[in-house]
C-alpha cells in the first residue's frame, strides 16, 4: 500500500534528476506514468461490506406452522421466500359418475381403484416412483409404474378432450399427459439389456462396430480409386460427378483408441479377433485418416492434365507476395558458380553432358541434371585435393633434391596403372614381382583393395 | 470457389516447343527474291512456339494443341536487318513467323500469358538454325545441292511452362484443354538436340521429326549413367588421394619434417 502511495512521488523525483536531459526524458514518452495506473488503490463500495444474517422465513408451501431459518442479506427486508415461485401444482382433474361411465370405463380398472389412483397421484404430486411405492390397492393385479402412469394419463387425456374445445388450449392442456407405455417399456428394456451385457458381449459388439466401419472405409476408398481411374482414362470432361466424402465420425477414432487398449487384454476370447487383427484394423484406419483431410477442392494429381502436388512450406503465408511465379523448366537448369565454371564444363563433357542443356527438360530430368552437376562439382573438389597432395609431394622432392626415380625406388611407379601401392623398396619389389601384394606391408593393402573394387 | 483464389498445393504445366524449321530455297524462288532485292537469301525459315505433341501425319513439328488457350501473345525479335524486327503474333496464332534469309542469328522470343493467369511474360531466345546439324555443333555451310538433298533443318527445344498454384479460373481454363500426350512409341525421327549428339542419325532420316515419351526416359537414363560415371571417378580419385597422402607422409617422415 505504501508503494502505491509513494509511486507518483518517485516518478516525480526521477523527473527532477533528469531535468538537465530534457531530450532524454522526452524519449521515455507517455509510457512512463503507466505504473501509477497499475498501482491505483482498489476501489471499494462506499457503504462498506454487506452483512449476512441468520433469519427466519416463511415458506408458502407449508401448511403447518414450522418456521425455518436461512442466511439472508441484512439489507433485504422482503420476507418473501425466493423459491416459493417453484411451488406449482399441476391442474387436478376429477370426474363424476356420468363422465366415468362415458369416458373412463376400462376392463382392467374398477371405478374404485381409479379413484384411489387419482387420490394417490394428488397426494404425491405426480411423482411416479413415489406413487408406485405408496400404491397399496388390493385388486388382485400387480400394477407397474407404467400401468399407473398410463391409466392416469389416459384418463386425464380423455377428460381434457371432453372438456376443452378450443384446439390451442386443448393442445396445451394435453401436453403434460403424453405417455406411450409401450415405448417406455421398450426404453427400459433396452437400458436394462445394455446394463446387463457381459464383458465378452461388449467386446464382440465393439469389434463388430469396427468391422462395419472398416468395410465402409474400404468401400469409400474403392469408390475414390475407381473415380480417379475413370478420370485418368476418360479425362476430366467425362462428366463424372464429384464423390462427396462424407465426414468420418470422430468417435470412430476415439473408440478405436479405446479398443486398442481393451483389445490387448481381452482379444483372446473375442470371436471376431481372427478376421480382423487389431493391427490391420488400425492400419486401415490410419490410411483413411491420412487421406481424409484432403481438400476436395484441390484437384488430384493428373499426368494427363500435368497437375502435380507441390510441397507447401508451412511458414509461407498465403499472400500474393509469397506466390512463386510461373517459369519454364529450362529456367531451372543448373547455374554453376563462375569460379569452377571452366572445370565443370570440361568435367561434364567427359561424360557427354552440358550443364545448361537438356533435350527433354521435364521435372525429373532437370533434377537428374542437378544431381549430375553436383556429382561433377564434388569430383572437381576431389581432383583438386589430389592435385594439392601431388604438388606437395613434388615440392618436397624438389626441396630435398630427390630425383623423380625415388618414387620408383619406393614402389610408387604403379600409380599410373592404378595398381598396388607398395612402399617396399624397388629392390624388394623387383625380387618379388609376382608376390608383391603378399609382401606388401599391411598398411598398404588397404588402398590396394579399395582401388581394386 | 471464387475465381480469383489460388488453388493451393498444386502446380500445373503445359509442354511447349520453340524453335525453327528451315528449307533451302529453290532456284526459282531465289530468282523471285532477287527481283525483290534479296538476292543473298538462301533459306526460308519458320520460327514458332507450339504445343509439344504433333498432329498425326502433319508436316510440322508439334502444334497438336491450341496453346492460345493460355498464351495471349508471342513476340519474336528478329535480327535488326529485317524490316520491323519486332514481330508480334496475337492469339489465336499460330505463333510463328516465316521469313527468308541467309544467316543464323538469335531470335528473342517473349511469351505473354492470358490476363487471368496473373503471370508475367517469359523471355528466352532461340538460335535460328539454317544449316544441317553436325557432330561439332559448329555452323558449317554445305554446298547448296547437298543442303537440298539433306532436306529441311529442324531445331527445336522442348520445354514446360509451369504454373504454381494457379488461380481457380485459370486452372479451369487450363484443364478444359488438356494437352495431347506425347506418343509412347517413336513413330517418326526424334528432333535433334545438341545436348544429345548420338541422335544425329535421326536428322538423316526421312519424315518430320516428332517428340515422343521415350526421349524423356532415354535422357533420364543418360543422366543417370553419367552421374554414375562421375561418382565412380570420384571414388577412384578419393582412393588415389588417400594413397598419395600416405606417400607424402612417408616422404615427410623420411626427410624428418614431421
Amino acid at each position: 500500500m505504501t508503494s502505491v502511495l509513494s509511486g507518483p512521488s518517485v516518478q516525480h523525483g526521477s523527473k527532477l534528476n533528469v531535468r538537465d536531459h530534457d531530450g532524454l526524458y522526452g524519449l521515455i514518452g507517455p509510457s512512463a506514468p503507466s505504473m501509477v495506473a497499475q498501482l491505483r488503490k482498489p476501489r471499494q463500495k462506499e457503504d462498506g461490506v454487506t452483512k449476512w444474517e441468520w433469519k427466519k422465513f416463511s415458506n408458502s408451501a407449508r401448511k403447518d406452522s414450522l418456521r425455518l431459518c436461512h442466511w439472508a442479506k441484512s439489507n433485504e427486508n422482503s420476507n418473501a421466500y425466493q423459491f416459493s415461485k417453484y411451488n406449482k401444482h399441476p391442474p387436478e382433474y376429477s370426474y363424476n359418475d356420468e363422465e366415468y361411465g362415458r369416458l373412463l370405463e376400462d376392463p382392467e380398472w374398477t371405478r374404485d381403484e381409479t379413484d384411489y389412483l387419482f387420490s394417490v397421484v394428488k397426494n404425491y404430486d405426480q411423482r411416479w416412483h413415489v406413487i408406485y411405492d405408496r400404491y397399496y390397492y388390493n385388486s388382485g393385479r400387480e400394477r407397474t409404474v407404467e400401468d399407473l402412469k398410463d391409466r392416469f394419463c389416459h384418463a386425464c387425456r380423455r377428460l381434457v378432450k371432453d372438456r376443452i374445445t378450443d384446439p390451442e388450449a386443448r393442445k396445451k392442456a394435453l401436453e403434460p399427459y403424453q405417455f406411450d407405455k409401450d415405448r417406455e417399456l421398450t426404453r427400459k428394456r433396452y437400458l436394462s439389456n445394455l446394463d446387463g451385457r457381459a464383458p465378452r458381449e461388449i467386446e464382440e459388439e465393439e469389434a463388430l462396430f469396427l468391422e462395419i466401419k472398416r468395410l465402409e472405409q474400404n468401400e469409400r476408398k474403392f469408390k475414390r480409386d475407381r473415380e480417379e481411374l475413370l478420370r485418368t482414362l476418360a479425362g476430366i470432361e467425362s462428366g463424372l460427378p464429384d464423390i462427396v466424402e462424407d465426414e468420418l465420425p470422430l468417435s470412430l477414432f476415439d473408440s478405436s483408441k479405446n479398443n486398442k487398449r481393451k483389445r490387448g487384454t481381452a482379444d483372446a476370447e473375442s470371436p471376431i479377433s481372427t478376421p480382423i487383427p487389431p493391427s490391420a484394423t488400425l492400419s486401415a484406419l490410419g490410411t483413411t485418416k491420412r487421406t481424409a483431410p484432403v481438400n476436395p477442392k484441390i484437384p488430384p494429381e493428373d499426368p494427363i492434365q500435368c497437375i502435380r502436388h507441390i510441397e507447401l512450406s508451412p511458414t509461407t503465408p498465403a499472400t500474393k507476395a509469397a506466390h512463386q511465379p510461373s517459369f519454364l523448366r529450362t529456367f531451372k537448369l543448373p547455374n554453376p558458380k563462375t569460379s569452377t565454371h571452366v572445370r565443370l564444363v570440361s568435367t561434364l563433357q567427359e561424360v557427354g553432358l552440358t550443364y545448361n542443356r537438356l533435350v527433354m527438360p521435364t521435372e525429373g530430368n532437370v533434377a537428374l541434371l542437378h544431381t549430375a552437376v553436383d556429382a561433377a562439382t564434388a569430383l572437381i573438389e576431389h581432383r583438386k585435393a589430389l592435385e594439392k597432395v601431388e604438388a606437395d609431394i613434388a615440392a618436397l622432392k624438389e626441396k630435398h633434391g630427390v630425383e623423380g626415380d625415388v618414387a620408383s625406388e619406393m614402389g610408387m611407379e604403379e600409380y599410373g596403372h592404378g595398381r598396388s601401392l607398395s612402399v617396399a623398396t624397388s629392390a624388394r619389389s623387383a625380387r618379388n614381382k609376382r608376390g608383391r601384394s603378399l609382401s606388401a606391408s599391411s598398411a598398404d593393402t588397404v588402398p590396394q583393395q579399395k582401388r581394386k573394387r | 470457389m471464387a475465381d480469383r483464389v489460388r488453388v493451393r498445393g498444386i502446380s500445373i504445366h503445359r509442354p511447349i516447343i520453340y524453335g525453327n524449321t528451315a528449307v533451302v530455297l529453290t532456284q526459282q524462288e531465289r530468282e523471285a527474291l532477287r527481283r525483290e532485292g534479296k538476292e543473298s537469301h538462301t533459306h526460308r525459315w519458320t520460327v514458332a512456339v507450339r504445343s509439344a505433341a504433333s498432329k498425326p501425319d502433319s508436316g510440322i513439328v508439334g502444334g497438336a494443341d491450341d496453346i492460345s488457350t493460355y498464351i495471349k501473345r508471342v513476340n519474336f525479335k528478329l535480327h535488326e536487318t529485317y524490316p520491323t524486327p519486332n514481330r508480334v503474333v496475337d492469339a489465336p496464332g499460330p505463333f510463328e513467323i516465316t521469313e527468308t534469309g541467309w544467316g543464323e542469328f538469335d531470335v528473342f522470343i517473349r511469351i505473354t500469358f492470358i490476363p487471368e493467369s496473373g503471370e508475367k511474360p517469359h523471355s528466352f531466345y532461340h538460335h535460328l538454325k539454317l544449316h544441317p546439324w553436325n557432330e561439332t555443333n559448329e555452323p558449317e555451310i554445305p554446298p547448296l545441292e547437298e543442303a537440298i538433298r539433306a532436306g529441311p533443318v529442324h531445331a527445336w527445344q522442348y520445354d514446360e511452362v509451369v504454373f504454381n498454384e494457379p488461380y481457380n479460373n485459370f486452372l479451369q481454363t487450363l484443364t478444359a484443354h488438356p494437352p495431347t500426350p506425347l506418343p509412347l512409341i517413336k513413330r517418326r525421327p526424334a528432333p535433334y538436340h545438341s545436348a544429345h549428339t548420338a541422335s544425329l542419325p535421326d536428322t538423316k532420316m526421312p519424315g518430320t521429326p516428332e517428340y515422343n515419351q521415350l526421349m524423356i526416359e532415354d535422357e533420364a537414363e543418360r543422366l543417370r549413367n553419367a552421374t554414375a560415371a562421375i561418382n565412380a571417378d570420384s571414388e577412384r580419385t578419393k582412393a588415389l588421394t588417400a594413397a598419395k597422402e600416405k606417400e607424402l607422409l612417408f616422404l615427410k617422415r623420411k626427410f624428418g619434417e614431421v
